[in-house]
């Protein structure tokens, strides 16, 4: 049974959290755990998506979602959180990106900052698991292209090309209809005129 | 004789500590205090920001006297309705005996009932060397030289045969756990059972005391050089090349920036503002019941019903 730190603050993370970390196995240990996480958080930052192996993308995620919830917290005139932010960030310019573009864009939002996908791997032989991992927000077009509103998916211009043709049709029905109806009025007049006298034929 | 002699030197060396605790008192801070005091007009842009708004929450100062009602930060180990059944439980038991707010550094008297004796009481005076555990599972560790043999004594917070804490001398030290007093020299953690206790006037910070303690030569019981203790002084002494080469081989400095190892030993602001906004209430109340009745506060021991 251990006590809660209470020495720092943390706020939650929005993404899984896994009861203990894991281990990516190097010759260098946990050291050079940390040395691979540095490297993806890194490129994450800088790239803003990216795609590796799940497990090391899962870990990255969540160093890279502390780290931005960090510099949100404090801010960048706190000097651990600028101390760690050198720790992370191995290219010295992403530190300004961290906190002059990312604090901004993620201040308000009650989402998790990143997204991970899983990313298709190959059918035969053994794979590991890959996947994609990305800021949210960022510049790229949308990965998940499965809109059903998207204007332009195949399904969606065949079945505006179907609505039109079945508006054309009921246009040129009603135009037809416009010309008749009023002959069939007119007969209906007449009938209506004629109507007593048929029952007499009959 | 040699009674005597001990008496009158351990109140002489009581009587130096004392001094030097008045000076140091001048000169102690408190860290969280500093810390926030460093607030730049930059921040105050942002004012708006939940995060920030969570994190300013004044119950949140709680965690610092009351670090016991957190949950274990183990997520294997949470029940949120055992937590919250704890957590009424060690209230009631705060109803029902003064449980003074201490820190790890602080010396503590502490009367508990007798387990061989019926109707009697035993009582050890000592320095916190450690607390630990959450919940009523909450123990703390006092530690002093009795007749130059080394005493510990592991105490449950919430026990209910014990009949009163008091707090002697109220501070904090230079480390969160004070297990290094076992390899010091003895005075280190000598106290006298008849020490008077100090009242620090309201309203002040929890002092610091910076006393370094001097080690015994080796062998020792853990390698203290491995781990970074402030309040130390002369570690340097007794080491050998051999253990300042494997000092380093064997140095973490990569855990201090180790986010998620912070994370998980933490419980997160969100999940602590619901817990002190749950409790906040009954402590304050407890608090203002201990300032106004702590003089008269009697302990009657249960009668003996033998026959």
């Amino acid at each position: 049974m251990n006590q809660a730190e209470v020495s720092k603050l943390v706020s939650k993370l929005r993404v899984k959290v896994l009861p203990r970390h894991r281990n990516l196995p190097g010759p260098k240990g946990p050291e050079g755990r940390i040395d691979k996480l540095r490297k993806t958080v890194t490129g994450l930052i800088k790239f803003e998506r990216i795609e590796l192996n799940y497990n090391r993308a899962d870990e990255a995620r969540q160093y890279a979602e502390r780290l931005i919830s960090e510099a949100i917290c404090h801010g960048d005139c706190h000097k651990p959180t600028m101390d760690t932010a050198d720790f992370w960030l191995l290219e010295k310019e992403l530190v300004h990106k961290l906190f002059k573009v990312l604090v901004p864009r993620y201040e308000n939002t009650k989402l998790s900052y990143t997204r991970l996908y899983n990313a298709p791997k190959p059918q035969y032989g053994r794979s590991i698991e890959k996947a994609v991992l990305e800021l949210r927000g960022n510049p790229y077009p949308d990965l998940l292209n499965n809109k059903s509103n998207n204007k332009l998916l195949i399904q969606n211009v065949l079945l505006d090309a179907a609505k039109n043709e079945y508006r054309q049709t009921k246009i040129a029905e009603m135009a037809k209809n416009i010309g008749k109806k009023e002959g069939v009025t007119q007969n209906r007049d007449s009938k209506t005129n004629e109507a007593p006298e048929k029952p007499n034929i009959s | 004789m040699a009674l005597a002699m001990r008496r009158s030197s351990s109140e002489l060396f009581g009587a130096a500590k004392w001094f030097i605790r008045r000076d140091c008192r001048v000169l102690s801070t408190v860290p969280e205090r500093a810390e926030e005091a460093t607030v730049s007009p930059k921040r105050e842009r942002q004012v708006q920001s939940r995060l920030r708004a969570n994190a300013r929450n004044p119950n949140l100062s709680l965690r610092h006297v009351y670090p016991e009602f957190l949950p274990d930060p183990n997520p294997k180990w949470r029940n949120s309705l055992r937590e919250k059944l704890e957590r009424s439980d060690m209230l009631k038991r705060r109803s029902q005996i003064d449980i003074p707010e201490f820190y790890v550094g602080s010396i503590l008297a502490v009367t508990i009932a007798d387990p061989h004796a019926q109707g009697k009481t035993n009582r050890f005076v000592g320095i916190c060397i450690e607390r630990k555990g959450c919940g009523l599972r909450a123990e703390f560790t006092l530690r002093n030289v009795v007749d130059n043999q080394g005493v510990e004594v592991r105490y449950d917070l919430y026990d209910p045969t014990m009949q009163s804490i008091q707090v002697l001398r109220l501070e904090k030290r230079l480390d969160d756990k004070l297990f290094y007093l076992r390899d010091a020299l003895p005075e280190y953690s000598t106290f006298p059972f008849d020490m008077d206790p100090e009242i620090l006037p309201e309203g002040t910070p929890v002092p610091v005391n910076p006393v370094q303690v001097k080690l015994k030569p080796r062998p020792w019981l853990e390698r203290w050089e491995r781990q970074e203790l402030k309040g130390v002084a002369n570690i340097e002494e007794h080491l050998k090349e051999k253990d300042r080469v494997r000092r380093e081989l064997r140095a973490t400095p990569w855990e201090k920036y180790d986010l998620m190892k912070q994370y998980r030993k933490t419980i997160p602001v969100e999940d602590q503002n619901d817990i002190w906004a749950e409790v906040n209430h009954q402590l304050r109340q407890l608090q203002l019941t201990r300032k106004t009745t702590s003089r008269k506060r009697t302990f009657t021991t249960p009668k003996p019903q033998l026959g």
